[in-house]
């Protein structure tokens, strides 16, 4: 057997050995009724990209590797082995997801086709094909995002520091409130980094923030389908909030970092932890209903975009609407809205494959942003993702919104992104930077 | 009258092949689902779970199940017409558990379900005729009275010749509507989707010609088309467990509920 041949089935196996009884039912009971098709950002894209006929790579694989009748009637009961060939493929189809769920809660089978992306991740990681940027950021975060991530967040809180007139409280012990920034908040969106800051600070919070930062953006290695490093970040995260006993652990970022800590840390850690995770929206709607925060009310033309991690995959929904309602008497929903929000296409490592992000990985957080022989696949997820917004804007202009208030940094860049190429023209904040700015 | 021979379809579908059906499909039964006890691992530790009370849990329960048929009724009309509506809602329930045929099959093997016997849908609306005593196509073309159910007017369409109708024509929807796309990237369509909806197409066919003694007047013509007709049905049990057949049975209920505790009771979406 060629030795290529050989990797493949170590990747493909080291996917699947450990498949969990959903995972199971994931892989074997779709009956191919494509209704995820109509929700997923891709398909628009090339039906190809439809959540089922991506994980159908997986679920060849699968097939040919782990059922009696895939072994032996291979093709004709579709069970398939990727070729060396056949592996740009694959990792093109494995890189057109989002991980946004969308295609979980409408499936009438609650199949959810993102977990099997991700494990078609898994074998692209095994075979050394995942894309060069997310590979590094994946090594930077376990050798302790130092460098230039780090400086990136530090020149940040050094502007927080200034804003507030106060030397920020890093590594207090048993603070009410660690607020945990990333460095990749602090490159995408650093507005919204130093205006939690100025919240925590004007409500008197105890509170504290890490000198140097927990992780790149824990845990990178899910968004590559590397499990190992995914547990392993949260590992380290885990032992060095521990170590600051703080009861409440507040992130302002409302992508992955906040579904993974707060679902499934306990699992990769092996204990439940002993602080709450909690996002900003939430942690503002618990201080507006008790009083403590107060905001300016107008009158602006606002409307929310449910970030996938903070709303499909953990439920926070009516949190930050009660915010913005209580800021302003002109919120609107956008069309599709809560479970249904549509994507913008950028979550799951999307985004950082765009031209335009992988510059600012490389400038801001000092990572390598291609490798050889990536420049087609980048250029065509690049022109891709373009495509894959254009769903959004459109819901976004029917809300005839003027500002789009977000909490997950990469929905934030996407969704400037997208205004830039399809419109509307349209300010795009996060949560914390809306609320700052009408304090009380 | 010819004689009925002692070794056609019908006796092979009926007394021989059953009890291989029933253990082929309880022995696939019992191996797919303990693949799914075996892979079950108890979680080391849980985060806390952001349930939303008892209530919260029953209503999610529902719209966990109810969520997608919603969706297709709004965004997808077809898939709701053929698959859901026409296959399942129609298709399935009425025909395969309320047929008077199928009613009084079932209860000979399970007793108790004869208490369905008041809900059996007749073969046509306008005879409640059992195929074995009497052809049910009319005789002439003069007036017919309906047929007397519990269903009353909606007898119209809950008969057996107007469902049986409705079901080829969306299990033959359901075929055409494929084809096109596998040459479209959909790489999900399968050889299997194929074999699975033409085995449908003939079990649902050969009980139209069955029940209308369509092969011939002779009770040995009655015995092939019913024993051709069982004995796909026998297929389809017997391969239920190995196919997307099984979805029936355990695999839509397994992945709801699974559903329903992951993103309602676990994460309160």
């Amino acid at each position: 057997m060629a030795a290529e041949t050989v990797e493949i089935k170590r990747a493909a196996g080291a996917a699947l050995r450990r498949i969990s009884s959903a995972e199971l039912h994931f892989l074997e009971n779709c009956v191919g009724c494509a209704l995820c098709e109509s929700v997923c950002p891709y398909t628009e894209v090339d039906p190809g990209y439809g959540p089922v006929s991506k994980a159908e790579l997986l679920r060849r694989i699968y097939r040919k590797e782990m059922t009696i009748s895939g072994m032996i009637l291979g093709p004709l009961v579709h069970a398939w082995m990727p070729g060396a060939g056949d592996l740009g493929l694959v990792r093109e189809v494995a890189y057109r997801c989002t991980n946004c769920w969308h295609c979980y809660t409408v499936c009438a089978f609650g199949i959810n086709s993102g977990t099997l992306v991700n494990m078609l991740r898994t074998v692209v990681d095994g075979v050394g094909m995942t894309p060069a940027v997310l590979a590094e950021m994946r090594k930077l975060e376990l050798e302790g995002a130092g460098g230039k991530a780090s400086a990136t967040l530090a020149e940040v809180l050094n502007r927080a520091a200034k804003e507030i007139g106060k030397d920020l409280p890093f590594d207090k012990k048993g603070a009410n409130v660690l607020y945990v920034p990333w460095p990749v908040e602090a490159a995408l969106d650093p507005d919204s980094v130093v205006a939690t800051i100025k919240i925590l600070d004007a409500l008197g919070e105890d509170w504290s923030i890490p000198k140097d930062p927990l992780g790149l953006r824990v845990p990178v290695g899910s968004l590559v389908g590397d499990v190992k490093a995914a547990e392993e970040a949260m590992k380290s995260f885990n032992d060095r909030v521990s170590d600051l006993s703080p009861k409440i652990v507040l992130l302002s970022d409302g992508g992955y970092p906040y579904s993974s800590l707060r679902f499934e840390l306990a699992e990769a850690v092996g204990s439940t932890p002993s602080y709450r995770v909690v996002h900003v929206s939430e942690y503002l709607a618990e201080k507006l209903r008790e009083g403590k925060l107060k905001l300016r009310s107008g009158s602006e033309r606002v409307t929310w975009h449910d970030p996938c991690k903070l709303g499909r995959s953990a439920g926070v929904f009516d949190e930050p609407r009660e915010v913005l309602k209580a800021a302003t008497s002109g919120f609107r929903e956008l069309p599709h809205n809560r479970k249904d929000s549509y994507c913008v296409g950028g979550g799951g490592g999307m985004g950082w494959l765009s031209d335009e992000l992988r510059k600012v990985a490389e400038e801001k957080l000092g990572v390598k942003s291609s490798s050889d022989g990536e420049s087609e696949f980048l250029s065509k997820a690049d022109s891709d993702l373009k495509k894959a917004m254009k769903r959004k804007m459109e819901d976004v202009k029917k809300s005839e919104a003027e500002i789009i208030v977000t909490a997950c940094p990469m929905c934030v860049k996407t969704l400037v992104m997208g205004s830039q190429i399809h419109g509307p023209e349209i300010k795009v904040e996060h949560i914390s930077t809306f609320v700052a700015e009408r304090l009380g | 009258m010819q004689p009925v021979p002692a070794t056609d379809l019908y006796n092979l579908a009926v007394y021989s092949l059953l009890p291989v059906t029933i253990f082929v499909f309880v022995a696939g039964m019992f191996y797919r689902i303990s693949r799914y006890v075996s892979t079950w691992k108890r979680p080391r530790a849980s985060s806390p779970k952001r349930g939303k009370g008892f209530g919260g849990a029953v209503v999610g329960l529902i719209m966990t199940f109810l969520h997608p048929i919603i969706f297709s009724l709004k965004k997808e009309r077809s898939m709701f017409t053929t698959g859901l509506l026409a296959m399942h809602v129609l298709g399935v329930i009425p025909l395969l558990f309320l047929l008077a045929h199928h009613v009084v099959w079932w209860a000979y093997f399970f007793p108790p379900y004869a208490a369905l016997k008041p809900l059996a849908i007749p073969t046509s609306s306008v005879s409640s005729y059992l195929s074995l005593s009497a052809p049910v196509h009319p005789a002439s073309s003069m007036s017919f009275d309906f047929v007397n159910t519990v269903w009353g007017p909606l007898t119209a369409v809950l008969n057996g010749d107007v469902l049986a109708v409705i079901a080829t024509v969306a299990v033959g929807y359901k075929v055409l509507e494929r084809i096109p796309k596998i040459s479209g990237g959909r790489r999900y369509i399968r050889i299997g989707d194929f074999v699975a909806l033409l085995l449908l197409f003939a079990i649902i066919v050969s009980g139209y010609v069955a029940t209308h003694h369509m092969l011939g007047p002779d009770m040995s013509d009655y015995r092939t088309a019913l024993g051709f007709h069982i004995l796909t049905a026998e297929i389809l049990v017997m391969i239920l467990p190995f196919t997307k057949f099984f979805h029936f049975v355990f695999g839509y209920w397994y992945g709801k509920l699974h559903e329903w505790y992951d993103l309602v009771l676990r994460r309160g979406v």
